[in-house]
């Protein structure tokens, strides 16, 4: 991370910004879920996070792509996302925040693997140390 | 009743699998596209949540609460956007945002009084730094949203 001239450069503050809106959003999920069940949770973070969405995609003025692959590729992430959020609020009615958070993100080990699979992407050492100790924090975090 | 590592595991399978549909979305359509169409995704789930539940019962408080979560997690989305668009390197942002749970942890220890065990410290650490490492992408710049834990 380059600091020039002592100053922070923009993007990093966006980046911490970033890294504190969702570390909001898994704080907000573990209170919402000790009253809420996970359906319920996720309908209202569907409904809250739809305004932002739409005004995210207004503020870019996009052209809108119709590729029919990159359509089901869409859908399918959305539909993904939501069920992966499922589980995230199912598991935080069983377990803190604080264990359950760095767990869940864990899930670019899958992506990797199965990146490394189907599209015969290359793995970098830094991957291959990442997996490793994401593998061992589950097994102790299970114990 | 199942373990908490299950449920977990199937929020990892999904975002992972996530992950595999954005790189191929993203072959495809603009960045830009995949959002608009990735959020439909994510509304055509509702109906079957409607079905299988409602919002009676619940204060207006967790109401307050879950509707601010899905809102937070969208202005995350926006700044890790805003963060790639104003230079950044995705191989650098990318695994420094993964660390969000960093944030996640110090907000329950301090609000919500969690304690965890040694052991469990020690699992969270290798788990932020496997997670940080694991999002290291030497390769061709990720998209930003392939790497967002929901409004992907």
């Amino acid at each position: 991370m380059q600091i020039e001239g002592g100053r922070i450069p923009v993007w990093l503050w966006y980046a911490l910004l970033g890294i504190f809106f969702w570390g909001l959003w898994g704080f907000l999920s573990k209170i919402g879920t000790d009253a809420a069940n996970p359906l319920q949770m996720q309908i209202l973070f569907t409904l809250g996070m739809l305004p932002v969405a739409i005004a995210m995609l207004l503020h870019a003025r996009a052209k809108l792509d119709r590729n029919l692959a990159g359509i089901t590729y869409g859908l399918l992430c959305g539909i993904a996302t939501g069920a992966g959020t499922l589980g995230y609020y199912a598991a935080l009615r069983h377990q803190s925040a604080s264990v359950v958070t760095p767990v869940t993100g864990l899930f670019p080990v899958l992506t990797v693997v199965l990146a490394f699979v189907l599209l015969r992407e290359r793995l970098n050492r830094v991957q291959i140390a990442g997996m490793l100790l994401a593998l061992t924090s589950v097994v102790i975090l299970s114990i | 009743m199942f373990h908490w590592m299950t449920y977990a595991a199937i929020a990892i399978a999904m975002w992972g699998l996530n992950g595999l549909f954005m790189k191929l979305g993203t072959n495809r359509a603009s960045a830009h596209s995949m959002v608009i169409w990735v959020t439909l995704g994510f509304t055509l789930l509702l109906p079957f949540l409607w079905a299988g539940t409602g919002l009676a019962g619940l204060s207006l408080r967790v109401i307050f609460v879950g509707l601010v979560a899905g809102a937070v997690n969208g202005l995350g989305n926006w700044a890790v956007f805003a963060c790639l668009e104003k230079g950044a390197k995705a191989s650098v942002a990318i695994p420094l945002t993964a660390l969000y749970p960093l944030c996640t942890i110090a907000l329950a220890l301090i609000f919500l009084h969690e304690r965890p065990s040694a052991l469990q410290w020690l699992g969270i650490g290798l788990a932020l730094a496997g997670g940080a490492m694991l999002s290291h992408e030497t390769a061709p710049v990720a998209a930003p949203e392939e790497q967002l834990p929901c409004a992907r």
